[in-house]
C-alpha cells in the first residue's frame, strides 16, 4: 500500500463487471479526491453499480478497488467503518421512528447505545429534521425520509459519504440546504463527498470535480473549473442595442467576435480582451450604442458539456458495435 | 433551527464489536415483532398449558408426600383421571410399567417428571412454537428483501454472519421464551410442591435435558423458516410455506404410520389397539393398554411419549423433534429411534444454513 494510496480516498483500476453477458462497467479507472466529486450519467450507465463496487457490495470480474488503502473486498468491515452512504431506494425498517432509524444506524456501525442516541438527535438536528423524528419511518415525508436517510449515514462521523441522487424528493429550499449541508462537511470537516445524480445543476453548485459515466466507461473526468474552461479564454458580453455592429467592431480592432443566441438572449463571444483593450470594448459599444449589462469571462455550462460527451460516446459506441458486426 | 442544535461534531471514540451488532439486530427486531398484539397474545398463551403440567406435578408429589404412590401407580394402570387432564395416568403407568408393589420414588418421580416434562414440550408448546415462529419469522427476511433494507445493513460494518446470527437469535429468543423457560418454571414447580428441597438435587439432570430440548426444537425450525423467509420477498408466501411443510409432513407421517398399524394389526403385532383377551395377555406388561389409556394413546403418540417404536418420525419433523428430544429426556434412547430423526434435522439446518448463505449474499450480488 502505497502513500498515495492512503491520502486517496478511491482509487479504482480498470474495474469490469458484468452481469451475465452485459458488461456494466468496462474498466473504468478513477480516482476520488478530497472535497466534492460529482459522478453523472444516464440511466443505466453504471452509476449505483460503480457506488456498489467502491462498497465491495458486487463481485468484480477484474480490476482493484481501494478505500483509503483499504481493499472493500478483503476489508469490508474496515472500509463501511469509514463511509457513510445515502442509497437511492428507499430502504428502511418499517416500525421503527426516524430518531430510532438514525440510532440503529449508529449502533450498526458500532456506537455505544447512549452515545447512539445522543449523535443521532445531534445529527438530527443538524439536519433539520425537527418533531418529525418521532413518526414511523413508513409515514415520513420524502424529504423528511431524505433528511433521516441522510442523518444515518453521517451518524458514525465517516471519513467519506456517499449519495446516490441525495436531492432526489426535496423541495428548492431543502434541496439547496443539503447542498450547504454537503458542502460544510467537505470544507470545514475534510470529507469527502461523492454524489451521483442526474441533477447537473447541483453538481456545479457544489462539486470541486466530475466524472461522467456512459457505457460502463468513464467519458471525462476532471475539475469543474476545467472542464467548464472554454478551449480559448473567452469573454462573454450581455447588452442590449445593435449586437451583430458591436462584433463587427470589435473584429477590426483586433478582438476577433460573434454573436451567439443562447436561451434566453443574444450574446457576443470575444476572444477574452487584455486588460488594456477593456477600454476599446466599451468605446466600441458606446460608438455604436450598445449599453453593457455584463462582460465577463465564458463559461461552457455543465449540461452541454454533458450532453456532448453522451453523444459522442453514443457515436464511439455505435461505431464499434458497426465494426464487430462487420467483422 | 432546534435551541439544542451544535452543528456538525466529530465522532472519535472507541467502537463495540461485531457481536454488539448481532444483539442490536437481534433485540431491534424482538422490538418490532412485539408490536403486533397477535404476538403479545400468542405468547401470552404459550405459558397456559404449563398450569395444567403443573396440577399433574402438584398431584404426584402430592401422592409421594402422602405415600399412596403404589395405590396411584394402581389406578393409574386401571386408567383413572389422576390430575384432571388424563397426562399423569398416561405418564405413571408407563413410568411404572405395571409394577406398582415395589415402587421407587426416586426413580419413579425422575421418569414421571421427564416424560411430563417431554410431554409438555412436544404436544403444547411444539405446536405453538410453529404458530409463534409462523407468525414471526417469515417477515424477517422477506421484508428486508422487499423494503431494501438489506442496504441498511450491508453499507454498514455489518457482515452476512451477524446479520444471520441476528435475525436467528430474534426467533431464538422467541422459541425460548415459550418452550424453554416454561419448562423450567415446571420443574421448579414441581421442586417446589415436593416434600423436600433435597429433590431439586435428585433432578439435577432435567433443567440440562429441557436446556438441550429446547435448543434441539429451536435451532433447527428457526433456520428453516428464515430460510423459507430469504426465499422470498412475499412473507406470505413464506408464511404458507412454513405451514404447508410441518402440515405436509405431518400429513405424510400420519400415512405412513397408519400403514404401518393397519398392516400390523393384520399381523397381530404389537402395534394393535384392537387384539383379542390371549393377544393381549400375551404381550407384556409395558403393551398391555387399559381403555383409558387407549384414548389417550393418539395423544400420547402425537406427544412422543409412545414407548412404542415410531420408525416414520424422521419423515416429519415434528415427529423427528420428538424422538429426538424422547432420546434427551432419557426415555427413548435406542438409536434406532433417534438416529435416523437427528439425521433429518440436521440436513434440514444445514440445508436451510445453505440457502440463508446463498440467499443473504445474493441482494448484494445481484
Amino acid at each position: 500500500m502505497t502513500t498515495s494510496d492512503v491520502t486517496i480516498p478511491v482509487r479504482l483500476t480498470n474495474i469490469v463487471k458484468r452481469y451475465g453477458r452485459r458488461t456494466v462497467l468496462d474498466g473504468v479507472s478513477i480516482d476520488v479526491t478530497p472535497g466534492v466529486t460529482g459522478l453523472v450519467g444516464p440511466n443505466g450507465a453504471g452509476k449505483s453499480t460503480l457506488v456498489r463496487s467502491i462498497l465491495g457490495l458486487v463481485r468484480l470480474a477484474s480490476g482493484q478497488a481501494r478505500v483509503f488503502g483499504n481493499d472493500p473486498y478483503r476489508k469490508p468491515r474496515r472500509v463501511r467503518q469509514i463511509v457513510g452512504v445515502v442509497p437511492e431506494d428507499e430502504c428502511t425498517i418499517p416500525g421503527l421512528s426516524g430518531v430510532e432509524m438514525v440510532r440503529y444506524a449508529a449502533r450498526l456501525s458500532g456506537l455505544p447505545g447512549t452515545e447512539a442516541l445522543r449523535r443521532s438527535h445531534e445529527v438530527l438536528d443538524w439536519c433539520d429534521a425537527g418533531q418529525e423524528r418521532y413518526r414511523p419511518v413508513e409515514t415520513l415525508s420524502v424529504g423528511t425520509r431524505q433528511k433521516v436517510s441522510f442523518a444515518a449515514a453521517i451518524v458514525h462521523d465517516p471519513d467519506m459519504v456517499i449519495l446516490d441522487e441525495p436531492t432526489n424528493g426535496l423541495d428548492p429550499i431543502e434541496r439547496r440546504a443539503m447542498l450547504g449541508r454537503l458542502t460544510t462537511l467537505a470544507k470545514d470537516h475534510g470529507k469527502t463527498i461523492f454524489v451521483s445524480t442526474h441533477v447537473l445543476p447541483d453538481v456545479q453548485a457544489i462539486c470541486d470535480r466530475v466524472i461522467v459515466l456512459a457505457q460502463g466507461r468513464v467519458q471525462l473526468a476532471g475539475t469543474i473549473e476545467t472542464l467548464t474552461k472554454p478551449p480559448q479564454p473567452e469573454h462573454h458580453l450581455a447588452g442590449s442595442g445593435p449586437l451583430e455592429q458591436l462584433a463587427t467592431k470589435l473584429s477590426e480592432r483586433g478582438l476577433p467576435a460573434r454573436v451567439e443566441a443562447n436561451e434566453t438572449e443574444s450574446i457576443i463571444s470575444l476572444v477574452s480582451p487584455k486588460p488594456e483593450n477593456i477600454r476599446d470594448v466599451w468605446s466600441a459599444a458606446a460608438e455604436v450604442g450598445v449599453s453593457i449589462r455584463s462582460l465577463a469571462p465564458a463559461t461552457r455550462p455543465l449540461e452541454k458539456i454533458f450532453i456532448d460527451t453522451l453523444r459522442r460516446s453514443e457515436q464511439h459506441h455505435d461505431q464499434h458495435n458497426t465494426t464487430q458486426g462487420d467483422r | 433551527m432546534p435551541l439544542q442544535d451544535v452543528g456538525y461534531r466529530a465522532w472519535n471514540n472507541e467502537r463495540c464489536g461485531p457481536s454488539s451488532t448481532i444483539w442490536v439486530i437481534a433485540w431491534t427486531g424482538i422490538r418490532l415483532a412485539w408490536e403486533s398484539r397477535w404476538l403479545r397474545r400468542m405468547v401470552f398463551f404459550a405459558w397456559s398449558p404449563a398450569l395444567l403440567f403443573a396440577a399433574s406435578f402438584f398431584a404426584f408429589e402430592q401422592a409421594v408426600d402422602e405415600g399412596r404412590l403404589a395405590s396411584l401407580g394402581t389406578a393409574a394402570q386401571r386408567g383413572r383421571n389422576l390430575d384432571g387432564i388424563g397426562m399423569l395416568g398416561t405418564v405413571l403407568a408407563d413410568a411404572l410399567g405395571g409394577n406398582t408393589d415395589e415402587v421407587d420414588v426416586e426413580t419413579t418421580r425422575h421418569l414421571v417428571w421427564s416424560r411430563l416434562l417431554l410431554a409438555f414440550m412436544r404436544a403444547p408448546q411444539a405446536m405453538l412454537l410453529a404458530a409463534v415462529v409462523g407468525l414471526v419469522a417469515p417477515t424477517l427476511i422477506s421484508r428486508d428483501l422487499r423494503a431494501k433494507a438489506w442496504l441498511i445493513y450491508f453499507t454498514r460494518p455489518v457482515g452476512r454472519t451477524e446479520y444471520i446470527l441476528g435475525k436467528f437469535f430474534i426467533l431464538l429468543l422467541l422459541v425460548l421464551v415459550i418452550t424453554m423457560l416454561p419448562a423450567l418454571a415446571l420443574w421448579l414447580t414441581g421442586v417446589l410442591v415436593s416434600p423436600s428441597v433435597s429433590v431439586a438435587f435428585e433432578t439435577w439432570d432435567l433443567p440440562i435435558r429441557i436446556v438441550t430440548a429446547s435448543f434441539i426444537l429451536a435451532v433447527p425450525t428457526v433456520l428453516l423458516a428464515l430460510a423459507y423467509s430469504s426465499l422470498t420477498t412475499e412473507s406470505r408466501i413464506a408464511s404458507f410455506a412454513w405451514f404447508a411443510t410441518w402440515v405436509a409432513c405431518w400429513i405424510a407421517h400420519g400415512a405412513l404410520t397408519t400403514a404401518d398399524l393397519v398392516a400390523s394389526t393384520q399381523d397381530g403385532g404389537v402395534y394393535s389397539m384392537e387384539g383379542t383377551q390371549e393377544e393381549e395377555a400375551s404381550r407384556s406388561p409395558k403393551a398391555k393398554v387399559s381403555p383409558i389409556r387407549r384414548n389417550f394413546r393418539w395423544f400420547a403418540r402425537a406427544a412422543g411419549i409412545d414407548a412404542t417404536l415410531d420408525r416414520w418420525a424422521w419423515v416429519s419433523p415434528y415427529h423427528a423433534l420428538g424422538a429426538v428430544q424422547a432420546a434427551i429426556f432419557g426415555i427413548d434412547t435406542s438409536p434406532r429411534s433417534w438416529w435416523p430423526s437427528s439425521m433429518t434435522l440436521l440436513v434440514m439446518s444445514a440445508g436451510s444454513l445453505c440457502i440463508l448463505a446463498w440467499r443473504i449474499t445474493a441482494p448484494a450480488s445481484s
